[in-house]
């Protein structure tokens, strides 16, 4: 089990406000920063989390507290009920955590010698290391490079050999930063399918960040979104997709110029003042059902580009609507990328 | 901390060292070339300091081979805490790359772990140091038979600098957890204080002097300890207050290192 209790961190950032002189040589005037703002949630035992957020909105920051690297300004994080600020060894030993784009192995050794080293580390008796590394050796299937020094190893294998070592104490809990990322689809395949196991088999309660939805939408019960230091969205998928809507793009060409750009100057106005009910989270309810949801992109000659979302209005009454500019000759319609969605959140 | 934890502890250190050392061996033409050079370098810097003693006789009433002997007790102590802590010195790698991260993620002290990082044992400065130091007690001890009390303490003298500069060096890189770069600090509180205490400390003015005991303590490696142990002038106290100012150092940088850790940033992903 995962708790964050009103986590907060401040950073101290040069201030922006003083004059450049005063900043210059000695004095390094600073004033805090919130790099994330009173974040709470709980994520029970073997329940697999997705965590998401743009660059920049304090998901490492985030991770990094709840795995006992920062220390926050205020808050609490508990890991299996230990505070891993206070007992940072103890919590450790509940906690596996893989870091996709720094490895934790030894480098220059074969993989093999990375396991000894942390069998070392958390004292794992002979037997119980060797069961443990047979165990993982076939789930992760690491046989056929468990004696090549890391180095050598492709992404894709390092990245199993990083997980294997993320769990070869028997964690109860895994903070995956990113594990998917640099894979090529095939990998990325593999990966999922072994994190599936992994929680179900063992009931591993994982808290998982990526920039891939597919990794959120294939795994993931559950989606927190961060978004500039705030916890913005905390549920489930369908909830989540719910929420934003079902944005398509469509592409109408018009039999006549004329009728497009009417058709198009109509949308702009409307547009104007229902810009949030299509996309925004906590924007207004849409202001006339004709309109909603249909936004104009772009109008090139006699084709218009919409965005309309398709929770609020069906394709076809979409069409219906334009029709009423003149004669339409040729539709194509995009569906929705759920990463696109998400983006539309950020 | 209990015994059993102790225990797994130093047998951790151990495998830690081991690998470190192994993955360093991978790259063995470099090692060695390092390794020479170090020694090279180290002989050099005596040669000069020798070749100044042998024009003028004795610096400020220390003769050649008492010179020979700071350098040498410094140069072991200096081995010594590099071989066993060699990352200390280079924390600040560790707080610009963020990589501290994953040491933190482990069930052991930080520290330990640090110092297992890219083992590098100074065999060639141990063993310029050592032959120094043989060379410069038969000079001083000739027909002696005070040398055999006189090895066992400058061992001690030996291992009390490695821990002094240990402090020194911890105290200066745990400062890096406010400062991040400390390159500039560690090049005055360990490179210069180092080579100004590799020359007895009577050629200085006396705020250097005072500098050197009180400040930044390197005098306690070397100067003090040889006060008594070759040079009989003062009493076996030098000796032991170098010991407790090593332990004090010791003590001081542990709770600033334990503090600064705290207030680790960590970098941006």
């Amino acid at each position: 089990m995962i708790e964050a209790i009103g986590l907060t961190k401040e950073f101290r950032v040069p201030d922006p406000d003083a004059s450049a002189k005063r900043r210059g040589l000695f004095s390094r005037r600073s004033i805090p920063k919130q790099a994330v703002s009173d974040i709470s949630f709980t994520i029970p035992e073997g329940e697999f989390a997705g965590f998401i957020g743009p660059n920049g909105a304090g998901k490492s920051t985030t991770i990094k507290m709840l795995s006992g690297i920062l220390h926050p300004t205020q808050g609490e994080v508990r890991l299996g009920g230990i505070n891993p600020h206070r007992k940072r060894k103890e919590a450790a030993r509940t906690l596996g955590v893989l870091f996709g784009q720094r490895t934790q192995l030894w480098w220059d050794l074969p993989l093999r010698d990375s396991y000894d080293i942390l069998a070392a580390m958390y004292g794992l008796t002979p037997e119980r290391k060797k069961d443990r590394i047979e165990e993982l050796e076939n789930l992760l299937r690491l046989s056929d490079f468990m004696d090549t020094p890391v180095r050598k190893l492709s992404l894709g294998q390092r990245m199993r050999g990083d997980l294997a070592a993320a769990m070869l104490h028997e964690p109860s809990i895994l903070i995956l930063d990113e594990p998917t990322i640099g894979l090529d689809a095939a990998s990325k395949r593999d990966i999922r399918s072994l994190l599936r196991d992994i929680n179900e088999r063992m009931r591993t309660t994982i808290l998982l960040t990526t920039h891939d939805m597919d990794d959120i939408e294939q795994l993931c019960g559950r989606v927190l979104v961060i978004s500039k230091g705030k916890l913005d969205y905390d549920g489930g998928i369908a909830q989540l997709r719910a929420r934003i809507g079902l944005p398509a793009v469509m592409e109408v060409t018009f039999r006549q110029a004329e009728s497009a750009a009417a058709a198009a100057g109509e949308l702009q106005s409307l547009g104007d003042s229902a810009t949030e009910a299509a996309g925004g989270l906590h924007g207004p309810e849409p202001l006339s059902p004709a309109a909603a949801g249909i936004r104009l992109k772009s109008l090139e000659d006699r084709t218009l580009v919409l965005e309309c979302d398709l929770k609020t209005s069906s394709s076809v009454q979409v069409l219906r609507e334009l029709e009423k500019y003149g004669e339409l000759e040729d539709i194509r319609m995009r569906e929705p990328e759920f990463e696109d969605v998400v983006h539309k959140l950020y | 901390m209990n015994r059993a934890e102790w225990s797994r502890f130093m047998t951790m250190y151990r495998i830690l060292i081991r690998s470190s050392f192994r993955s360093r061996m991978q790259y063995t033409f470099n090692f060695w070339v390092g390794t020479a050079a170090a020694a090279m370098i180290n002989a050099v810097e005596f040669a000069l300091l020798a070749v100044v003693l042998h024009r003028f006789g004795t610096i400020q009433g220390w003769s050649i081979a008492e010179s020979g002997y700071l350098y040498a007790v410094i140069t072991l102590s200096k081995a010594m805490y590099r071989s066993f802590a060699s990352d200390v010195h280079h924390l600040e790698k560790y707080l610009v790359s963020g990589d501290l991260d994953g040491l933190l993620l482990r069930p052991a002290p930080v520290l330990l772990i640090l110092m297992t990082q890219n083992f590098s044992p100074r065999f060639g400065e141990t063993l310029l140091g050592a032959s120094m130091l043989a060379i410069s007690l038969g000079a001083i001890f000739e027909d002696d038979p005070a040398i055999w009390t006189a090895i066992p303490l400058t061992v001690l003298a030996i291992a009390s600098g490695a821990v002094l500069m240990f402090g020194i060096g911890l105290l200066t890189a745990s400062s890096g957890f406010w400062l991040t770069r400390i390159d500039a600090l560690q090049v005055l509180t360990e490179d210069a204080a180092r080579t100004a205490a590799q020359y007895p400390l009577t050629i200085y003015p006396g705020w250097l002097q005072g500098l050197l005991t009180g400040l930044i303590p390197v005098a306690f490696i070397n100067y003090m300890p040889a006060l008594y142990i070759i040079r009989g002038t003062h009493g076996a106290w030098t000796l032991g207050l170098s010991v407790a100012v090593s332990g004090a150092m010791l003590l001081l940088s542990l709770k600033l290192w334990k503090f600064g850790l705290s207030r680790y940033q960590s970098t941006g992903s």
